[in-house]
């Protein structure tokens, strides 16, 4: 597994490594500059020199690397010290010509640490050196030994600078190549590996996904069977309660029959609720046209029996406006609506004359407005919020679940919907919903034209 | 009084759902004889030696769906395979507590059913079938 690595780390990582490096080589070369001023020392017996400039220039540099270890003013001091290294060999071999070019070895070496700016204090030292010991000579100063001639022409002087002034020029050169040349390994090594963590991610991704896809599958199939196989013995006793109101039965055993069905209907419904539950978190969208009219017709054929014995008939009034084409997910949005009519049937006002539950729709080409409008017990201000919180009910005479609302209030979301809730106690109670016509959503399947 | 129809036929592994459609039919004068089998096996063991004039022949099938061994999907394709004559006498009614939209739309496309009822059978629904 690639770690999580940015940009920066990276590149602050390999920098480190060529600073510590080249670190590691200036020390090599500058232990060799030294005893190389102690041989040359041998010739004209220049050993206070040798040892005096020698031991000085690396007092300069070590105790600045000590000082200043954070920062780079050490690799400026060792550029700086490659100068007077030049300057002590070519005095040490009385101005011997070919020591002039221990300025150009110090330039390239130079070109490890992979920053120009480094030739800066060299180029100037060789400059300073060459002004001053050049004139010195000039005007007669024999005792500086800068060159074995008797001074330098001021032609050989320019070519010299010219030829230097290249050196540290290409050497400068090489060193900045080399910076962008590594800048972009390192962005071609974090892109690789940001392009693997990727590709594993992306796999991981898959995994889960499948996985996911998998146990949704399975629960699917589990709350089936579940919901049959509880559900089977419940219908099974509403068959035979059925069977015995079929006979005449004395007003006791009528009433605890009828207190039986109570109980098996509401056993039925929080099952059937719990399944709508599951079905609206976990079934994908499926789009298709939805006919409000046939599904409205449906819900109350299902409903027709859901008044208690000692409940009126509620009057049901459907205004329906649908020219155009709606989609959605029929499912949820039947869940939607047997859950707020149950709710109108169920929670009428005992005291109205004409219970009613009245359901407009109106569908327009961006969505579908849909009201559900009851006079019903209402909602107590106190409680319009708590109302769509899951299990929440508001009175123990409350005979639902305590999910209905909760139920609708998620499958509106899952159609992108808002639901909203107007009560008055004792007045009724209306629910508002616009839902997105999801007509042109990518999830629409294409249906064959029929 | 007459009775609607002469044989109603249930398929049900449930022995209680039998007996509450048996009773409902006989009660409400629906059938005069029920035929009551415990599987979709038993059923068409009943149907295969039958031909358009047997007296024992269904009108109504009533068929549950979730059975062991062989479910009503099943039966149905078994049924395919009768004679036409038979297939052309028998109306055929899922009777199920499946709330399963897929379970609905597979009825509903199978040519062979009329209609798909939930359970229980009662008075009102034997009502809205006359």
């Amino acid at each position: 597994m690639v770690s999580q690595q940015t940009y920066q780390s990276l590149h602050d990582a390999f920098l480190l490594q060529v600073k510590l490096k080249s670190d590691r080589l200036m020390n090599y070369f500058l232990a060799g500059f030294f005893l190389c001023g102690l041989m040359l020392a041998l010739f004209y017996d220049t050993w206070l020199v040798a040892v005096g400039i020698g031991s000085l220039s690396l007092i300069a540099y070590y105790s600045t690397k000590l000082l200043l270890p954070d920062t780079d003013a050490y690799q400026y001091m060792v550029s700086g010290v490659f100068g007077l290294f030049m300057a002590q060999f070519i005095y040490q071999m009385h101005g011997l010509f070919e020591m002039h070019f221990i300025a150009f070895i110090g330039s390239a070496i130079l070109i490890t640490y992979q920053n120009w700016k480094l030739q800066i204090p060299l180029a100037a030292l060789v400059i300073v050196h060459h002004a001053s010991f050049g004139y010195l000579q000039y005007i007669g100063y024999d005792k500086v030994y800068f060159t074995q001639l008797d001074y330098m022409t001021l032609q050989t002087f320019i070519i010299h600078g010219i030829l230097a002034t290249i050196v540290f020029f290409i050497c400068g050169l090489w060193a900045y190549q080399m910076k962008l040349l590594n800048e972009r390994q390192i962005q071609q090594t974090y892109d690789m590996g940001r392009y693997q963590e990727e590709q594993l991610q992306r796999k991981a991704l898959l995994r889960s996904n499948e996985d996911l896809k998998k146990s949704n599958k399975e629960l699917d199939s589990f709350v089936y069977s579940v919901s049959h196989d509880l559900r089977a013995p419940l219908s099974s006793m509403l068959g035979v309660i059925g069977l015995c109101e079929m006979r005449e039965m004395d007003p006791f055993m009528q009433k605890n029959v009828s207190l039986l069905k109570t109980s098996v209907r509401k056993l039925d419904g929080f099952i059937m609720d719990i399944l709508d539950y599951s079905r609206n978190a976990r079934l994908d969208m499926h789009l298709q046209e939805i006919h409000f009219d046939e599904m409205l017709t449906d819900i109350f054929g299902n409903l027709k029996f859901m008044c208690t014995d000692d409940q009126k008939k509620v009057d049901i009034r459907l205004a329906v406006r649908n020219g155009i084409p709606f989609y959605s997910d029929k499912s949820r949005l039947s869940i939607i609506l047997n859950n707020l009519i149950s709710n109108s049937i169920r929670y009428q006002n005992p005291e109205v004359a004409d219970p009613f539950v009245e359901i407009q729709v109106e569908v327009s080409e961006t969505g579908a407005d849909i009201l559900v409008r009851d006079n019903g017990i209402g909602i107590a201000e106190e409680n319009q919020g708590k109302v769509f919180n899951m299990f929440y009910r508001v009175s123990n005479k409350s005979a639902g679940s305590g999910l209905g609302l909760y139920i609708v209030k998620e499958a509106v979301e899952k159609l992108d919907g808002v639901i909203r809730l107007d009560s008055e106690t004792g007045k009724g109670t209306q629910f508002s919903i616009r839902l997105p016509n999801l007509a042109h959503s990518r999830f629409v399947k294409q249906q064959p034209q029929s | 009084m007459d009775y609607k129809y002469k044989n109603v036929m249930v398929v049900d592994d449930n022995q209680i759902d039998l007996y509450i459609a048996e009773m409902v039919m006989l009660t409400t004068r629906f059938a005069e004889k029920v035929i009551c089998v415990g599987s979709a096996r038993e059923a068409l063991e009943y149907l295969r030696p039958l031909d358009e004039s047997s007296d024992g022949l269904p009108t109504l099938i009533f068929l549950d769906i979730n059975m062991p061994e062989m479910t009503g999907f099943d039966f149905l394709e078994e049924y395919r395979r009768l004679p036409d004559n038979i297939r052309k006498k028998c109306i055929i009614m899922m009777l199920t507590t499946s709330l399963d939209e897929q379970d609905r739309k597979q009825a509903e496309d199978n040519e062979f059913v009329k209609r798909f009822l939930n359970k229980p059978l009662d008075r009102d629904k034997l009502a809205q079938l006359m």
